[in-house]
């Protein structure tokens, strides 16, 4: 037995290789479907009666406990518009996966509706041709909303509507700032002495994040003044050596050197451990961080000490810059634009529901600060410090392509974090990505 | 058969093909549901990928936005060209290649020593620890890894509070660990599994080969070493190659230490390189690029398997 079994055995080993080493190729064809095909089919069945048409909603919505959920807003609409019917459906995963399974929805023609994009996000959709020109219907709605009606729009066409906003804000743990005796910065300079000064305490009034790198430092950037992605000549011209840039980079280094800023990723168990034990006491945070970042102090000493300012003059701009913030577009494909933006509007403009998802509305009306933010930050109005953070947004024209620039931008950042790379070294590598990222999509740029 | 062969020749053959002709049918008509399967899961996907690795997709009009609209245009070998000349792929080729070096032989030998105690007749309950060596592997890959992770961060992990910082980074995730804390990873998940396959070649030896080499004096350390390990050495072939191809793949391990220690890049290992050229987090992206990445990988990993399998005979020879 033992010898006969010697030779099929080996075919077995080699054809089970073969197998396995050519699904992997198999495999990547493969889009991952992680929502149930009810987005879709919704989408595709608006045969129904002439005037009643259904809009298939997908969103990325937190949805947690003690918020107003998606489906309860929707079904609000729902009952008071008989004739345009909308179903919400959750995706669960990241945002780079539902542009994946966005962008093969819309070639298998059974895309939702309406879908949520990061506003870096939108112009790679518009280059890939999966959002619908919607202008004619924003433009209605366009008083209702902001600065960030802009994030929608790409090259004079407006392709959806935006829904909440990140402005980097500054916050901080006032009792701990009485403590050591601590003034909240209103500069880089402030920031870096204040740093300082915590650090000598055994705080940190300052926060590096290598994980967040790409929309925090843009978004830094931003509000120092740069503008990295313009146009001439029709042509995209890159340029991230500009002062604003280099002030952000100079700010952090000194922070770095001196090991006045604590160097953990956001996301990570370094962070919740330091914001719980309280070493964390200031951090440079985009606006929706505030919806969620304190959880953890609920029912210890540091509850409701924690407020927000605004983000500290960065080479003398008095502005802050965008860290995230999402929209929603419409995709192609869609048979009911004109009632999809209704939908749209209306939803976007129910500002004390989305804020209590733990979003910046970007619509102009102001949202009241949810309960639950306003104990965790010792019953300050919140929203009323975001709303100003978000009036003084320097926007960021991000380029098709700004999701393969992240990735390089991080990976500098952790190693400027290491001590083994320079902050500056981040733009540096954003410059060279963006680059690439344009040339490889066959765009034009001007070197 | 033979019973229908010894009548007259001539009508015996006009029956036998008629029969013959049948059975081919029924034959076919049996293995149809595996040519469906095999065309459908295994064949098309293949075709589908190595199709398109041949495409890009490109702006369709001019402008800053390329006019809203994009292509499928044929490149040629280009997407293998940039592939093939990226440092990132043929570093992340490297990265692996020196894990399954180190890997692959450590994790074979815990599998055989296991086995091997297993089959002996040292071990009591053997059902239950053969159960318990095997439960890793029963642990979803990327659950695994997660937990892996919990160990490996200082923060939560009762080990790694104690390790020194190696560059600015937590031990089990500096860059100079971090491979071999994958490799880690991957040995407790698969040792259980191999030594499941060394576990069935045990068993599949006859008992009267044992009963034999008694008579003739042999200890049971001799037995071991003269019969049993030159009798597994097929089921270590399959082992071998079965790893090599795991570890081409590798990429749970590799993802969840990115999101662990920041510092990793997006190419780190073929597999996540491809992935992320898929996402459009690695440019050129896309299907094309993607799928020139994995035809590559299939095809070293064609290669090396090739390599190990003609190494192995000319051994045993």
């Amino acid at each position: 037995m033992s010898v006969s079994f010697k030779t099929p055995l080996k075919v077995t080993a080699l054809l089970s290789v073969a197998a396995l080493g050519l699904t992997a190729c198999g495999g990547t064809t493969t889009p991952s479907a992680t929502e149930s095909a009810t987005a879709g089919s919704t989408a595709t069945s608006a045969s129904a009666p002439a005037e009643k048409v259904e809009i298939a909603y997908m969103h990325r919505l937190p949805d947690g406990e003690g918020m107003t959920k998606v489906a309860d807003i929707v079904a609000k609409w729902n009952a008071e518009n008989p004739n345009i019917q909308v179903t919400a459906t959750k995706f669960d995963g990241k945002a780079q996966e539902m542009i994946t399974k966005l962008e093969t929805d819309v070639k298998a023609n059974n895309a939702p509706c309406l879908a949520q994009l990061g506003y870096g996000e939108v112009p790679e959709m518009f280059v890939k041709g999966l959002v619908e020109d919607v202008t004619t219907e924003a433009d209605k709605y366009k008083d209702q909303f902001g600065g960030a009606f802009g994030q929608m729009t790409v090259g004079g066409t407006t392709v959806g509507l935006p829904q909440d906003s990140g402005p980097l804000i500054y916050m901080y743990n006032e009792a701990e700032f009485e403590k050591l005796g601590l003034e909240v910065p209103t500069t880089a300079e402030e920031l870096e002495a204040v740093a300082a000064k915590a650090a000598a305490g055994g705080k940190y009034a300052a926060v590096f994040t290598p994980d967040e790198a790409q929309n925090w430092l843009a978004g830094q950037a931003a509000g120092a003044g740069a503008n990295w992605f313009s146009s001439e000549n029709d042509q995209w011209k890159v340029d991230t050596t500009d002062a604003g840039t280099t002030a952000v980079a100079t700010m952090w280094q000194n922070m770095l050197d001196a090991k006045s800023a604590l160097v953990v990723n956001r996301w990570s168990e370094q962070w919740d451990a330091a914001i719980l034990d309280g070493s964390i006491i200031g951090h440079v945070a985009a606006a929706w961080e505030t919806g969620f970042a304190l959880d953890t102090l609920d029912g210890t000493a540091f509850e409701g000490q924690w407020r927000v300012a605004q983000l500290p003059a960065i080479n003398g701009s008095a502005m802050t810059g965008p860290d995230g913030g999402s929209g929603v577009a419409v995709m192609k494909g869609c048979e009911h634009p004109a009632e999809a933006m209704a939908f749209n509007a209306w939803f976007n403009t129910q500002v004390d529901d989305l804020a209590s998802q733990g979003l910046v509305p970007a619509a102009t009306a102001a949202a009241t600060t949810p309960e639950k933010m306003s104990r965790q930050f010792g019953g300050q109005d919140v929203m009323a410090e975001l709303v100003t953070a978000n009036e003084n947004t320097n926007a960021v024209n991000y380029i098709p392509g700004f999701s393969a620039v992240g990735p390089k931008m991080n990976e500098a950042a952790a190693a400027a974090g290491s001590g083994t790379g320079k902050v500056a070294d981040v733009f540096t590598a954003a410059q060279d990505a963006s680059i690439a990222a344009l040339q490889d999509a066959g765009l034009p740029v001007a070197n | 058969m033979s019973a229908a062969t010894v009548s007259s020749a001539p009508k015996a053959r006009g029956r036998w093909s008629r029969q013959a002709k049948h059975e081919a049918l029924s034959g076919w008509a049996f293995s149809l549901p595996f040519f469906i399967c095999f065309c459908l899961v295994f064949a098309a996907p293949i075709i589908s990928a190595i199709y398109s690795s041949f495409f890009q997709e490109k702006a369709a009009g001019g402008g800053l936005f390329g006019g809203g609209e994009k292509t499928s245009v044929f490149v040629g070998l280009e997407n293998y060209i940039v592939a093939g000349t990226d440092p990132a792929f043929w570093a992340g080729v490297g990265r692996v290649m020196l894990f399954g070096i180190v890997q692959i032989p450590v994790m074979i030998v815990i599998a055989l020593v296991l086995a091997l105690v297993l089959d002996s007749f040292l071990v009591r309950r053997r059902a239950g620890w053969r159960l318990s060596f095997f439960l890793p592997y029963a642990i979803p890959g990327l659950i695994a890894a997660i937990i892996w992770g919990y160990l490996y961060v200082p923060e939560v992990s009762p080990i790694a509070a104690n390790l020194p910082e190696l560059g600015g980074n937590p031990f089990f995730m500096a860059p100079q660990v971090v491979l071999w804390s994958m490799a880690n990873m991957t040995t407790w998940t698969y040792t259980g599994y191999n030594m499941l396959i060394f576990l069935a070649a045990l068993q599949a030896i006859p008992s009267d080969l044992y009963e034999a080499a008694r008579i003739d004096g042999a200890s049971g350390w001799k037995i071991t070493t003269r019969i049993k390990i030159p009798l597994v050495s097929s089921a270590a072939l399959l082992a071998v190659l079965l790893s090599i191809v795991g570890t081409i793949q590798l990429f749970n391990e590799p993802t969840v230490m990115q999101k662990l220690t920041g510092w990793m890049p997006n190419t780190y290992t073929p597999m996540m390189m491809s992935y992320n050229t898929m996402m459009g987090q690695l440019t050129p992206s896309g299907t094309g690029p993607a799928s020139a990445i994995s035809v590559l990988m299939a095809l070293i990993a064609g290669v090396l398997a090739v390599l190990y399998f003609v190494a192995q005979r000319k051994v045993n020879k």
